[in-house]
């Protein structure tokens, strides 16, 4: 965190469409220049709360609110927007897209043209600026909604879903941007399920299930939250069971163990010894948020994902 | 910059509906189609005065009985005519081909047609028979006369002049009627030639899935407001090229097309039907937009809109059922409904404004409503965007929409 006022605050934020119950009660605060993960299976409510965020839903219940006030278009943050639901002008020419976005977003037209046409040098798209949208390959179209995302060096990025249906090239062009984003001082919340974007790019997440936050933290806080330490042991002997740990998988080699609350490692590295086990490699680690996201959702919530 | 982003959304609508050749095709089509008609009019006009001409010039031998007792025997005989015997001798001449033609003048002419028998030289020619039997009984009949003005009455040429009052003051007939009549012409053109694109403007962001972003970037009412903006200049451009070839046909081949010569210092603009139309038409503009727009927010696609689009465009030719009514009852029942229900109101309004049945006091009431019914609508529409627009593939409830 390196701000102390929020950029993004909500707060007991809760939804409702007709009967159906989508958000219950979620709070939670962005900082400005961190970047943030919002997790959750589908259905849990990711993508409601960034539209009524940005004010794309009202919400039923509860403040959402982007630099101390509710969204709207006009009040003047700087904001770069990639939905979960992409699409671009498709009839339009590439630039006439991105000039007619850039000066939404307020840049005055040769800026916008001077930006576009820099960017799609830099993509590798140079040539294609006066083709229409829909002539261009699923991954060109994919580069140019990601320019028209970044154009105006947003302040506050969000990203919904930012890799669902991106081709590697894409995805690591899209990991690069957010890089250089953040490099420039953004402050990026992103809708995601792929853990191991969350474990490299996001300084703070909040799970969310069933319309509730399940955790919310830094990523060690949350992995603290939820995983104890496991033990990964390379042996040779039975492994006896104690209060102190939990066998959570046992070959006649190799076993997982799950340290209780309170216990300290050596003490189990010393039980072990003392039960006639002979230990080659003891190594400790943390559970993955890949671990922590099956927990929580259950192999049914992740099928769905899948 | 909210100025600023209507500026760009009406640019860009502009910009991107001009470049389509769908929409040059439809604008041009129409021009074009008067430039070709023009043409052939003005072929045919030139053929059928010279075909005029040759049948005026042309020779043929005929009988003739006249028990009228008025054609002129030395204009007869002039023409290279003759008297015949008997009628059943005049129509076997005719059919042995001794002679082209017969005619029987019957003793009382203004009761009696005059029977003419001829040989058949084609549906077109065979007319050339009775012009000449009649012209000779016409001009036998001049020279009667003998007094050049009785003769001038006796064909017609008399002209006339028509003025009449209304509560006491001068009313301006149809000199009055044209100008308001043309905002009639402006509003069904708009809606006849735009509405589908009125209907398929939101529809746009919908099925290209850019709703999200757009409505992150722009306030929905620019948005909206900016679409009706470009879409009425559109139709203004629209309505300036079809209106080019027939101005330049009045003013270059108004002879040839045997048009009539206007006399447009005639043309009386009154300030209450000029304004009352003017609010009218914009009224019901956009009334007629916002409706459309707010269709295409709430379905998923044009083909879905399609039966209320078709029902709507319905309404603006209702009226016209009840023409005669409106035009001359405007207190009957129907006059009534039609001109406060807001969807025929624009129309039934812009008649009656124009044939001077529309009371300041019932067009303040019409204008009213059509302008706080836009304004509602166009609330609506803007609403609808915002939170039916993301819906990507299906219609939206009205409950939905409401309770969103």
């Amino acid at each position: 965190m390196s701000g102390a006022t929020p950029l993004v605050h909500v707060d007991h934020f809760g939804m409702d469409f007709g009967k159906k119950n989508v958000i219950r009660d979620l709070s939670f605060d962005v900082m400005a220049g961190e970047t943030f993960g919002l997790l959750g299976s589908n259905g849990s409510g990711k993508t409601t709360t960034i539209r009524a965020l940005l004010g794309i839903y009202l919400p039923t219940r509860g403040n959402l609110q982007i630099n101390g006030r509710a969204f709207r278009p006009e009040i003047g943050i700087k904001l770069g927007y990639l939905p979960e639901e992409r699409g671009l002008y498709k009839k339009e020419s590439v630039i006439d897209v991105m000039v007619y976005f850039g000066k939404l977003k307020g840049l005055n037209r040769d800026s916008a043209y001077k930006w576009s046409v820099d960017y799609l040098e830099q993509v590798g798209l140079a040539d294609k600026e006066k083709i229409s949208v829909d002539k261009l390959s699923s991954g060109e179209q994919q580069k140019i909604q990601l320019g028209v995302t970044i154009m105006n060096n947003p302040e506050l990025l969000i990203l919904d879903e930012p890799t669902k249906g991106f081709d590697p090239v894409n995805r690591r062009l899209l990991m690069n941007l957010i890089d250089a984003q953040k490099r420039l001082g953004s402050t990026v919340l992103m809708v995601t399920h792929q853990m191991e974007e969350v474990e490299r790019l996001c300084d703070r997440i909040i799970l969310l299930k069933d319309g509730v936050s399940r955790a919310y933290g830094t990523v060690e806080e949350v992995q603290n939250e939820f995983g104890n330490t496991l033990i990964h042991v390379e042996h040779q002997g039975r492994i006896p069971l104690a209060d102190s740990y939990k066998i959570i998988q046992k070959s006649e080699s190799n076993s997982t163990l799950e340290v209780a609350n309170g216990t300290k490692l050596a003490d189990i590295l010393r039980r072990l010894v003392e039960s006639g086990v002979n230990v080659s490699k003891f190594t400790p680690s943390r559970k993955s948020l890949d671990d922590i996201f099956v927990e929580i959702y259950g192999v049914d919530d992740l099928k769905e994902v899948e | 910059m909210r100025q600023h982003n209507l500026t760009n959304v009406i640019s860009f609508e502009i910009r991107r509906t001009i470049k389509k050749r769908r929409f040059w095709v439809g604008m041009l089509a129409m021009p074009l189609l008067v430039v070709v008609i023009f043409t052939l009019i003005i072929f045919d006009n030139n053929h059928a005065a010279s075909t005029t001409r040759n049948q005026k010039n042309a020779h043929f031998t005929f009988e003739y009985i006249d028990e009228s007792g008025l054609i002129d025997a030395a204009l007869v005989s002039k023409l290279k005519g003759s008297e015949a015997t008997s009628v059943p001798t005049g129509i076997a001449a005719v059919k042995s081909g001794d002679i082209d033609a017969f005619f029987v003048y019957p003793a009382h002419p203004s009761k009696t047609a005059i029977a003419v028998y001829g040989r058949d030289k084609g549906v077109f020619e065979n007319g050339k028979y009775a012009s000449v039997a009649l012209m000779i009984l016409q001009t036998s009949v001049e020279k009667k006369i003998e007094s050049p003005e009785l003769i001038a009455i006796e064909r017609g040429g008399i002209k006339s002049t028509t003025i009449t009052y209304k509560d006491g003051i001068l009313s301006g007939g149809i000199n009055a009627l044209i100008p308001s009549m043309l905002f009639l012409v402006v509003f069904y053109i708009i809606i006849i030639l735009l509405g589908n694109q009125m209907l398929t403007s939101t529809l746009d962001e919908k099925e290209n899935r850019v709703t999200e972003m757009i409505l992150t970037t722009i306030n929905p009412t620019n948005l909206i407001l900016g679409k009706v903006i470009s879409l009425f200049l559109l139709g203004v451009l629209q309505m300036v090229i079809f209106a080019l070839p027939f101005v330049a046909g009045y003013t270059f081949f108004r002879t040839d097309l045997h048009l009539p010569n206007l006399d447009f210092s005639h043309l009386i603009f009154n300030p209450q039907q000029m304004t009352l139309g003017t609010l009218i038409l914009l009224g019901g503009f956009a009334l007629f937009t916002g409706t459309l727009v707010a269709l295409g927010a709430a379905m998923p696609t044009a083909k879905d809109a399609g039966p209320i689009f078709g029902g709507l465009i319905m309404l603006i030719f209702i009226p016209f059922y009840a023409f005669s009514l409106i035009a001359n009852s405007p207190n009957a029942l129907i006059v009534k409904i039609f001109s406060y229900f807001p969807y025929s109101a624009p129309v039934t309004g812009m008649l009656r404004n124009a044939f001077g049945t529309l009371p300041l006091w019932q067009g303040v009431i019409v204008v009213a409503e059509l302008w706080i019914l836009s304004a509602i609508v166009l609330r609506l529409a803007v609403r609808l965007f915002r939170y039916g627009s993301i819906e990507y593939s299906r219609k939206l409830s009205l409950r939905e929409i409401f309770s969103a």
